[in-house]
């Protein structure tokens, strides 16, 4: 069986084409395409070179429209056992090429050339074609002997060559047909014996030798006609052979029979020629005659190839069914093929057959066998074979290989339409996706494309083939066999230089995972022309992160432009996934940009099996302009490939629909993500970029609350333009707790050089924890705060807008000027507050100091010379701080009890000031007072007791008691709550005004201080306790000696001295002990003042005890010490509303010393007012009421 | 004897495909039915234009080849059976009901909510009703 035969192959020529000397490759290949062109030559053109030495033997030779094919066998080839039977199997000319410029000595060149036509003894003509000889060789061979086989041809352009190498080839034929003649005219006259491969099984018996001979004119006959279509003479052929056909049928040659019979047709179509379709009926029905005689015959390649050349002649859509049937009786008459190589040669043609037809699905299929017989024999040269036979049928299986598609990567703008596109795909790659599925095949055909590809010794094909077959088809190889490609593709890359780039990227698989947007330390922002505050506008204003409204329509929001800047390094975030069964190490992976305007910083990554791994990929943007990522270039396994993000995004859409086997990401345990599409990404020239950090690191601040720090910001200008403009502000929680930002450093530091720095203080006040957590809650219950730490997120940003000069600095020329986008640096201030110290309680609580019973009722005014022996307070300001309590009588000191704990670990010392007004400057001037401090140790509390000095009381009036009597309250009705409201304000007021003025202040350790926020706290707190200190006792007991006589009024001057003298104290009246001194052995005339502080009238019974120092009852028991006359207890008095009574009685000190005299009152039919303010409840308990003890200093009479 | 079973999708995609023979050559049997795509092709997009066959799913037979014969059958939705015996004589009236039952074991099976249109044919239940259906292959011809 020969290949590429077909019914028109009976009239071709037969031309071995072979190198001769040193043949370069590329000149061999020169040289044939030159000849190749030449296969058919015009009979009217060889004319001229065309001799009759005796009449032709073709009659009827078309010197007008005739012509000779050629088919040369490029390389030569076997003689064919049959070519007595077909005549156009012989080679019946020799060409020998030669280059001589690599062959210097034609001699031998012309030695060899006949060296070899010897194998050829079949030819008829030989020459030797040498080209582009050296002025040297012309010479020398002019002198020769070689005649005229050897030709030169001169150096020249290629349209000189060809015209050279047309005239030698028409000489060639011309030579051809005169022999031609000379060997039809010797057989029809002397006649010679065919013999045939099948002839020779016969037994020469003498009957079979007289039936030969019957035979041989038959035979001749044909072989005439073999030759007359060789010529060219289709009618001279078609006459031999019907003499042979009839001389065959009866001699019953069959096979000759159908030879002849063949040539029949082969001359009908070379008569009729471009007439195909007429002749088409008649040339398949003979065709079909021709078909049936050969299967009479024992060898079946006759009819498989007869079968084949039917099937050519027919092969078109029409008769698409005829040509299948044909064919697919051929390929099952294949296994009666003994001849390996015969098979291969049917299904090659089989194969082309049904390609020619479109049914590339059957050509791929035996394709396929093709490479299968290939593969069998075992030798380099078949495998290669194998290989390319493999490729072509893998675009059928939809397995080819990215780099012989012809869509090449190599188009950044169509990639860039595709990526514009979104998520469409378009429809081819969709089919590709659908066709996957045949999988079974698919992973045949690479499987055996890989193994051709090894024997065949080609690495990259190996490699291609591995990489598709891991990549496609992974979910259906086990892990061995994943190992075994991954060993494959390692092996290949062995004996692939380094560097060497194959269009099928194998595992990893890479998607886009995000564009992480500019940190917050680099955001730029469009410049909005028109305004001062250049930055506003520009971004979404408002309470909200995302507002729907200035944005549209989420799904545009792909659209968002992207702008890298010159110089600046980018990051791209992409995922890998490894999902086969070995350790993937990826040597380098990088961003694939085709722009050239960008330098892409390979990253190694190493892959366990089944895992997915997110890694950023970062490079630097060089040159202005549009930039495209359309996947990664990796390197792995010793190859370079290219992973583009489309073909996995395909994958991904196609894995959801069920499509593809399975995704990649997924099955390593990737959670799924938005399909992430590639932002237009726009490179602008430098900007400036402010690179900040906090002096003395960047990591939280650790502050105590209230603890005020100064914090130093490092700006320091990181890009290639200068800052021109900035301005700081402030966003971010706790907002409060910035005081003061030095920007004014900042504006006079502009504009800053690159490279320049410059230092911003920023003061912080660490805010109270728990304030920002709780203030929707009642504030009011702040006692129980437990300590939290600082949560990420609520310390406050420093917000700086900046930018360069208003125009690039190399101006691109445009129309108008574009306006460079400022930018923005959020430099968050890191503040981790500790609980510091804590407030825990404050009070508000009274001293009582005795006072002294003397003639008059203290009378608290104001003297310069007081003297201090009772009260234990310096003499400067803090004596003021105590005076008489009016409705008490004695003296009392006011107390703010601040109780403060310490849960932290380090010590803290308190020093609480008060803001005084000073008394003696009328234009209200302030002073701070400063205590002592007081250090709390860790985990300890401790109380800080503050005097009060200045604390005011409301004007004082019944209608201030219902409000704390809340009870009671609903009894007054709504008449009171105007007043009541009022004076609670008023009350509210003035603790306001005192707490405003108490600053306490902590210290710990060497730089840590703060201020204690307690303002709200001591407020809140004093409400409770003010009440009980605040609120004047019903009954105001006073005690005088009534030696004198009595004074008149005195609780008036007392009223008075309490209206206008509220910061006087009674200091007086010890300066007077002296002079009205109690002597002992002496009757003492006293008087009791009652008054009634009620607007009711009070019936009480009153008592007075008197004691001594040791606190007994001087007047009763046994050793009374104090005689009196009057009455002393049980004493029914009725006090009218706001007025006093007074009660006389004299009492006789038997010793000396110091005595307590106290009235006490048991009220009757107590008002409800009444109870309430003594906290009884039940309505029949007598309510009793007593008053301060008052001191007695009793002198000795010696 | 029939040898296997094919359904394949709009997309020319395999959605199904069952060989009913003990011997190992499921891989013969998809380059089978893989093939015979390209007859389908070609009748599909050659249609004769004769009425008659305009509404024709059947396509009769497709090719032979080894031992085998392919008969195909189109839907409406141009979702193809493939169907490959080993008998040599075949009753196109016995392959015409063996596809009109096998479309509608198919119909139901795409109707179950949970397949995916496009997805391969993984219920059982299918799988257990083409059995039942090329095993009564043969006996139909007596009914």
């Amino acid at each position: 069986m020969e290949p590429d035969v077909s019914i028109e192959s009976g009239c071709m020529i037969r031309i071995a084409v072979l190198p001769v000397g040193d043949m370069p490759r590329s000149n061999m290949r020169d040289y044939v395409s030159m000849l190749l062109r030449l296969n058919k030559i015009e009979l009217s053109s060889i004319s001229s070179f065309y001799t009759e030495h005796q009449k032709s033997p073709f009659a009827h030779q078309p010197w007008e429209n005739g012509s000779l094919r050629f088919k040369f066998l490029v390389g030569g080839a076997q003689p064919s056992a049959w070519e007595d039977f077909q005549s156009n199997r012989k080679i019946l000319g020799v060409i020998g090429l030669c280059h001589c410029p690599s062959s210097p000595d034609l001699g031998a060149v012309y030695e060899q050339f006949q060296g070899i036509r010897k194998a050829y003894s079949s030819a008829l003509v030989e020459k030797c074609f040498a080209f582009c000889p050296s002025d040297s060789q012309v010479q020398l061979e002019d002198g020769g002997k070689k005649g005229n086989n050897l030709i030169l041809f001169p150096p020249a352009d290629r349209q000189t060559q060809e015209f050279h190498i047309q005239t030698m080839m028409q000489d060639l034929a011309a030579a051809l047909l005169m022999e031609f003649e000379k060997y039809v005219l010797r057989a029809e006259s002397a006649g010679t014996i065919l013999k045939t491969p099948l002839d020779s099984q016969t037994s020469l018996g003498s009957e079979e030798v007289i039936k030969a001979k019957k035979r041989r004119l038959g035979r001749a006959q044909k072989t005439i006609g073999d030759y007359c279509l060789l010529a060219g003479s289709p009618v001279d052929a078609n006459d031999h052979y019907s003499t042979a056909i009839e001389l065959a049928r009866l001699t019953g040659d069959v096979f000759w029979h159908a030879g002849a019979l063949e040539g029949t047709v082969c001359a009908l179509l070379l008569d009729r020629m471009g007439q195909k379709d007429q002749i088409l009926e008649e040339a398949k029905y003979r065709y079909y005659d021709v078909i049936q005689l050969y299967r009479r015959v024992p060898t079946v390649s006759f009819e498989l190839q007869a079968a084949l050349k039917l099937a050519r002649f027919l092969c078109r859509r029409e008769l698409a069914k005829e040509v299948v049937d044909l064919l697919m009786s051929a390929a099952d008459g294949a296994k009666s093929l003994i001849d390996a190589s015969d098979r291969l040669v049917l299904y090659v043609e089989i194969a082309r057959l049904f390609g020619n037809l479109g049914y590339e699905r059957k050509a791929a299929f035996f394709s396929r066998q093709v490479a299968q017989l290939y593969l069998q024999q075992d030798n380099c040269w078949a495998a290669i074979s194998a290989l390319q036979v493999l490729a072509m049928t893998s675009k059928a299986y939809r397995v080819q290989s990215k780099g012989t598609n012809a869509r090449s990567h190599s188009f950044p703008n169509e990639l860039r339409l595709s990526h514009l596109e979104g998520g469409k795909l378009n429809s081819q790659s969709i089919v590709s996706l659908f066709e996957c599925q045949w999988s079974t095949l698919q992973m045949v055909v690479l499987r055996e494309i890989l193994l051709s590809a090894v024997r065949a010794g080609d690495p990259l094909a190996a490699w291609s083939a591995a990489a598709r077959l891991l990549r496609s088809y992974y979910p259906l190889i086990t892990p061995a066999g994943q190992s075994g490609l991954a060993s494959a593709l390692s092996n290949s890359a062995e004996r692939l230089p380094s560097g060497t780039r194959c269009a099928d990227p194998a595992v990893p698989f890479v998607r886009l995972h995000s564009f992480p947007f500019y940190p917050s330390q680099m955001d730029i922002i469009k410049r909005n022309s028109g305004k001062e505050e250049w930055w506003t506008g520009s971004i979404p204003s408002g309470p909200f992160i995302y507002t729907p409204f200035s944005k549209g329509d989420p799904n545009e929001s792909h659209k968002q432009d992207l702008i890298w800047i010159v110089g600046e390094p980018v990051q791209v975030l992409v995922e890998l996934a490894n999902p086969c069964g070995f350790d993937l190490t990826v040597d380098s992976i990088y961003l694939s940009v085709y722009s050239n305007n960008f330098n892409a910083f390979p990253v190694s990554v190493c892959l366990p099996p089944n895992t997915s791994k997110v890694i950023s990929l970062s490079g630097i943007p060089t040159s202005v302009g549009p930039l495209t990522i359309p996947g990664c270039i990796v390197h792995c396994f010793g190859v370079i490939t290219e992973h583009l993000f489309r073909d996995v995004d395909n994958l991904l859409i196609g894995a959801a629909q069920g499509l593809v086997l399975s995704d990649p990401f997924r099955s390593c345990g990737s959670t799924k993500i938005k399909n992430v599409l590639v932002p237009n990404i726009n490179v602008v020239p430098p900007l400036p970029l402010l690179v900040s950090h906090v002096v003395g690191g960047d990591s939280a601040a650790i502050l105590y609350e209230g603890e005020i720090r100064d914090v130093w910001v490092c700006l320091a200008n990181a890009g290639s333009t200068p800052v021109e403009q900035a301005h700081i502000s402030l966003s971010g929680k706790n907002q409060d707790s910035v005081i003061s930002i030095g920007s004014e450093i900042l504006k006079s530091a502009l504009p800053l050089k690159p490279g320049a720095e410059v230092m911003i203080p920023v003061t912080i006040k660490a805010w109270q924890l728990g304030l920002v957590d709780s203030e929707n809650s009642t504030n009011k219950n702040l006692t129980g705060i437990i300590g939290r730490t600082s949560k990420e997120g609520s310390s406050p940003m420093l917000v700086i807008h900046y930018a360069g000069p208003s125009q690039y600095q190399e101006e691109v020329q445009t129309i108008e000027p574009i306006l460079p986008p400022g930018r923005r640096v959020v430099v968050p201030l890191h503040v981790c507050v500790l609980q510091g110290l804590s407030f825990v309680r404050a009070r508000l609580l009274s001293m009582e100091i005795p006072a002294h019973i003397r003639e008059t009722l203290p009378i608290p005014v104001y003297t310069d010379e007081a003297v201090s022996d009772e009260v234990p307070v310096n003499e400067t300001k803090a004596d003021c701080l105590v005076k008489i309590d009016p409705y008490r009588g004695s003296w009392g000191l006011r107390l703010l009890e601040l109780e403060l704990s310490n849960p932290t670990d380090v010590v803290f010392e308190i020093s609480v000031s008060v803001q005084m007004e000073d008394p003696t400057t009328s234009d209200g001037e302030t002073s701070d007072f400063h205590y002592p401090k007081t250090r709390i140790d860790r985990e300890y509390s401790a109380r800080v007791l503050i005097p009060l000095e200045h604390f005011k009381l409301p004007v004082f009036d019944r209608s201030f008691l219902p409000k704390e009597t809340k009870r009671v309250e609903s009894s007054y009705g709504k008449h009171s709550n105007f007043t009541e409201r009022h004076s609670k304000a008023e009350l509210n007021a003035s603790i306001k005004n005192l707490t405003s003025r108490i600053k306490v202040r902590w210290q710990s350790g060497r730089n840590s201080s703060g201020e204690l926020n307690i303002k709200d706290a001591v407020q809140a707190a004093l409400q409770t306790t003010i009440m009980d200190i605040l609120l004047p006792d019903p009954l105001t007991f006073g005690f005088r000696l009534s030696r004198n006589k009595f004074s008149t009024g005195p609780l008036d001057a007392q009223q008075n001295a309490r209206s206008h003298g509220r910061h006087h104290s009674g200091e007086d009246g010890r300066t007077k002990v002296l002079n009205c001194s109690i002597l002992a052995h002496e009757m003492t005339p006293m008087e009791v003042l009652v008054r009634n502080n009620t607007k009711e009238l009070v019936k009480m019974s009153l008592s007075i005890t008197c004691k001594d120092v040791a606190g007994d009852n001087c007047f009763d028991g046994d050793k009374a010490t104090v005689l009196w006359a009057g009455v002393l207890s049980g004493i029914r008095v009725d006090v009218p509303p706001l007025q006093e009574i007074t009660h006389s009685f004299v009492m006789y000190f038997l010793v000396p010393g110091e005595y307590t005299l106290m009235g006490s009152a048991v009220i009757d039919d107590a008002s409800d007012f009444l109870r309430d303010r003594a906290r009884t409840d039940s309505s029949n308990e007598p309510i009793f009421c007593s008053g301060p003890p008052f001191r007695l200093h009793v002198l000795g009479t010696a | 004897m029939i040898v296997c079973v094919a359904v394949v999708g709009l997309q020319n995609n395999p959605l199904y495909l069952q060989s009913f023979t003990e011997a190992d050559d499921a891989l013969k049997l998809h380059y089978i039915v893989h093939c015979s795509l390209d007859v389908i092709d070609e009748r599909v997009n050659n249609p004769k234009k004769t009425g008659s066959t305009m509404n024709e799913t059947f396509l009769g037979l497709l090719y032979p080849t080894e031992n085998y014969k392919v008969y195909g059958y189109i839907t409406n939705t141009k979702v193809k059976f493939v169907l490959v015996t080993t008998d040599l004589d075949v009753k196109d009236a016995d392959v015409r009901s063996f596809f009109r039952r096998f479309h509608s074991a198919y119909v139901d099976a795409v109707s179950n909510p949970f397949h995916v249109t496009g997805k391969k044919i993984n219920s059982v239940f299918f799988a257990e009703r083409v059995r039942d259906i090329v095993k009564s292959f043969g006996t139909n011809t007596t009914v």
